[in-house]
């Protein structure tokens, strides 16, 4: 019996599609677009995210294997954590190319600059056209375009920068402070609980205090949310 | 020896009111946690709120511009408004810890819902609207809003599931009782599904 619900359970399980783990801002998982194209797409995504700090994130698949695509794109986009965890200004586009539905999965901190009759018309009248006539890179860049245009005023990159460095500093005088005090600790007891609070310091510096997006190339996800703002169609 | 007594009596006292402060210290923390969980709920429910909100003052729009064109639909118009008004009278405030009235505003919400969708699928008869720019994005909105809602209901969902087994797991519950948090209801798994939707005509 427990065995059957075993196997019940995993089959529910693998009913749902995999999402997948995005390294890049502009994936073709289809092999439609050029990887000439992809590249400039990559770049163009990356000078957005490096100027604005506005994450935008391209996505292309065969298929979604029957799930509906606002559930599919809601999952994707935040397990990815698309955009920055303070505004929350992400932005999937997805397209599901054998199930020609496409979707602007928009975080919750762009929903004022691009709202969803605006992704919807981006959607039908900027990208749609170009899919119908099979030429797919010119599509999805029209998309883009329009999806930075609609976002670029929104946010300003600047803070990053300084923030990292600030925490980085304090940490790093917390750590000579620590040394001194393991070094110079009594007998065995001090030695010990310096060593233990700098074994948690090191251990906990490296998760916090460290390298966050942005740095070199790839994509890496910022800890934005959703909320399922957007638009989907067809073509 | 009358020192003695003194001093283990003194020991004892310590001990005690270290024990008592112990005690203090952990049900504190426990009372924190509780109110961080019951405040996410609080706030979780007010985007659920919200998306409702928006949708009620989405519709009115909707249906003017659905009017113009399929103006031989009364009865569907009608349903939609007077769904609407149905979920106007409720002050969705109060809602979070009456069970009474959450159920009531799920099956008003639900209601609403369907005589919603019921209008989506009428206006499919007609191509002119599909053609008419203005309809399409109030469309969108009410596609953006359906889906924002469902989330948001999903989100919502997830923290009540947290908070309300936290208040009834053991060492917590006994605080939960003291401090008066209350089970609260939850979504059931689909909106107004378990009942057929009264439509008047």
């Amino acid at each position: 019996m427990r065995f059957i619900l075993l196997i019940l359970s995993i089959g529910i399980l693998s009913a749902q599609p995999e999402f997948p783990v995005l390294q890049k801002y502009a994936n073709d998982f289809t092999g439609t677009i050029s990887s000439s194209n992809l590249n400039s797409f990559e770049n163009q995504l990356k000078r957005f995210d490096d100027t604005t700090s506005n994450q935008i994130v391209f996505l292309m698949n065969s298929s979604m294997d029957g799930y509906p695509i606002e559930m599919y794109t809601y999952e994707v986009a935040s397990k990815n954590k698309i955009g920055s965890k303070e505004n929350n200004n992400g932005v999937l586009f997805y397209v599901a190319k054998n199930d020609r539905k496409m979707r602007i999965e928009v975080g919750y901190g762009l929903e004022g600059a691009l709202p969803d009759a605006l992704a919807s018309s981006i959607i039908r009248n900027d990208v749609a056209p170009y899919f119908k006539r099979d030429n797919y890179a010119a599509g999805v860049q029209a998309g883009i375009n329009s999806i930075i245009s609609a976002t670029k005023g929104e946010y300003k990159r600047e803070d990053r920068q300084s923030d990292d460095d600030e925490s980085g500093g304090a940490f790093w005088i917390y750590l000579i402070f620590l040394l001194i005090f393991f070094i110079f600790g009594k007998g065995n007891r001090g030695g010990l609980l310096g060593a233990v609070i700098l074994g948690n310091t090191l251990g906990g510096g490296r998760s916090s205090g460290g390298f966050s997006s942005g740095g070199f190339g790839g994509f890496t996800g910022g800890g934005g949310s959703f909320g399922g703002g957007g638009a989907s169609g067809g073509w | 020896m009358k020192n003695k007594g003194l001093l283990i009596g003194c020991g004892v006292g310590a001990v005690l009111v270290v024990i008592i402060i112990g005690i203090v210290m952990w049900g504190v923390g426990i009372y924190n946690d509780l109110v961080r969980i019951d405040e996410s709920v609080t706030q979780s429910w007010s985007q659920v709120e919200n998306q409702y909100q928006r949708r009620f003052d989405l519709i009115p729009n909707l249906v003017n511009t659905v009017k113009g064109v399929a103006e031989f639909e009364k009865e569907t118009f009608t349903a939609v408004t007077e769904a609407r008004s149905k979920v106007g009278q409720i002050n969705a405030g109060e809602v979070l810890n009456d069970p009474a009235k959450f159920e009531q505003f799920q099956a008003a919400q639900g209601e609403l819902s369907s005589a919603l969708s019921r209008l989506m699928v009428v206006v499919e008869n007609y191509p002119q609207l599909k053609a008419n720019e203005n309809f399409l994005q109030l469309q969108a909105q009410l596609e953006g809003t359906e889906n924002r809602i469902s989330v948001e209901r999903m989100k919502f969902t997830q923290r009540v599931q947290e908070y309300n087994t936290r208040i009834r797991q053991f060492p917590a519950n006994i605080i939960a009782g003291v401090a008066g948090f209350t089970v609260k209801p939850n979504f059931s798994a689909q909106p107004g599904a378990d009942q057929a939707p009264k439509v008047e005509f």
